[in-house]
């Protein structure tokens, strides 16, 4: 289990299209906490204190402490809305989570030894399907990275969920052993362009 | 190049392009993308130049995805006929491309290697572009 990352938010007065935009012209990220039954809270983030836990990996399966004012929260980065031309975070959902919690979770999937799978040598491209498995599990289990070996791994390969090794306390929430999450595919071939224009290259250069 | 098999009509309206894009805006199957930033109507010979300019740039190495369809047909008159007598036949297919729409995707290439060929690729296309690369989640 990895370390909780500390937050600083502060409560929005307003709700709404107008103060979302005033907020985001100030350089805050409108938020809400909901969860556990409570009523939902609405909050702003710091842009630049966000961009620090949204550039490292596995930020939707990492516990954050939110600071508003006086109080703590333990949350989860539930949802993130995007900025569709600046990609700039647009709003966020945090979900309250107690410590003993059982919680679905996305979590990413490292591939490791692609430098000495049989597969990636021979010119095939790991076509990853799936970047992230859910898991069923307490807030306080949540893995920080599933690992895949690909040192065996040949070229029309599958790589199945079942090679994933969790954790105790983590259940897949994908029963099916044969669910694929990659495949080891044969690059683009010079067959995709035409010979002609290969040959017209050839005579010019 | 591009177009559909079948249509329901010959013939489509000129259109306008409103707006920033919806669907499309986050990558979906490589490490690497090419977003649009502009308005812009792109057609099926503008793709297939882009997709020989990065297929070229990398060799035998990656995968490329495209995530437009050039699926509106356009019509023009011939040369040196009067104005009138019904709009012309369909002459090319387009795509109309609102800005933050993903184009390319690329994976199994190094960043370098990807971010040179959508630099190629983009000198191909009429719209303004920005390379994406994708957060691990």
């Amino acid at each position: 289990m990895r370390k909780v990352a500390i937050l600083n938010a502060s409560l929005r007065e307003r709700v709404g299209t107008g103060s979302a935009r005033a907020a985001r012209r100030q350089g805050f990220v409108p938020a809400i906490i909901y969860g556990e039954k409570k009523n939902p809270i609405a909050v702003q983030v710091l842009r630049k204190e966000l961009d620090k836990i949204l550039n490292k990996p596995g930020f939707f399966s990492r516990l954050i402490c939110l600071k508003v004012g006086a109080e703590d929260y333990r949350v989860l980065l539930r949802d993130l809305q995007r900025h569709p031309v600046s990609d700039l975070p647009w709003n966020i959902d945090f979900l309250r989570v107690s410590a003993t919690a059982v919680l679905t979770v996305a979590v990413p999937i490292e591939f490791i030894n692609k430098n000495i799978s049989p597969g990636i040598k021979s010119g095939g491209v790991l076509n990853i399907t799936r970047h992230s498995i859910e898991v069923c599990c307490q807030a306080e289990n949540i893995p920080d990275k599933l690992t895949v070996d690909l040192g065996n791994v040949k070229l029309g390969d599958s790589i199945h969920i079942s090679l994933i090794s969790l954790p105790n306390n983590v259940k897949h929430t994908i029963n099916d052993p044969y669910f694929s999450i990659a495949t080891i595919v044969p690059p683009i071939l010079l067959t995709d362009i035409n010979v002609e224009d290969l040959q017209e290259e050839n005579k010019k250069s | 190049m591009l177009f559909p098999k079948r249509t329901k009509f010959r013939k489509a309206h000129k259109g306008r392009i409103h707006g920033l894009s919806k669907s499309g805006t986050l990558l979906n199957f490589g490490a690497y993308g090419l977003k649009a930033i502009t308005p812009e109507r792109v057609t099926a010979r503008q793709i297939e130049s882009a997709r020989r300019a990065i297929t070229r740039h990398i060799r035998r190495t990656g995968r490329l995805w495209i995530r437009i369809f050039p699926d509106i047909p356009v019509s023009s008159k011939p040369a040196e006929v009067r104005m009138g007598k019904g709009k012309g036949s369909p002459e090319f297919w387009v795509c109309r491309i609102k800005p933050g729409r993903i184009m390319f995707e690329l994976d199994g290439v190094s960043k370098d290697l990807a971010k040179e060929a959508f630099c190629l690729a983009s000198m191909k296309l009429p719209v303004d572009t920005r390379f994406v690369v994708r957060l691990s989640e």
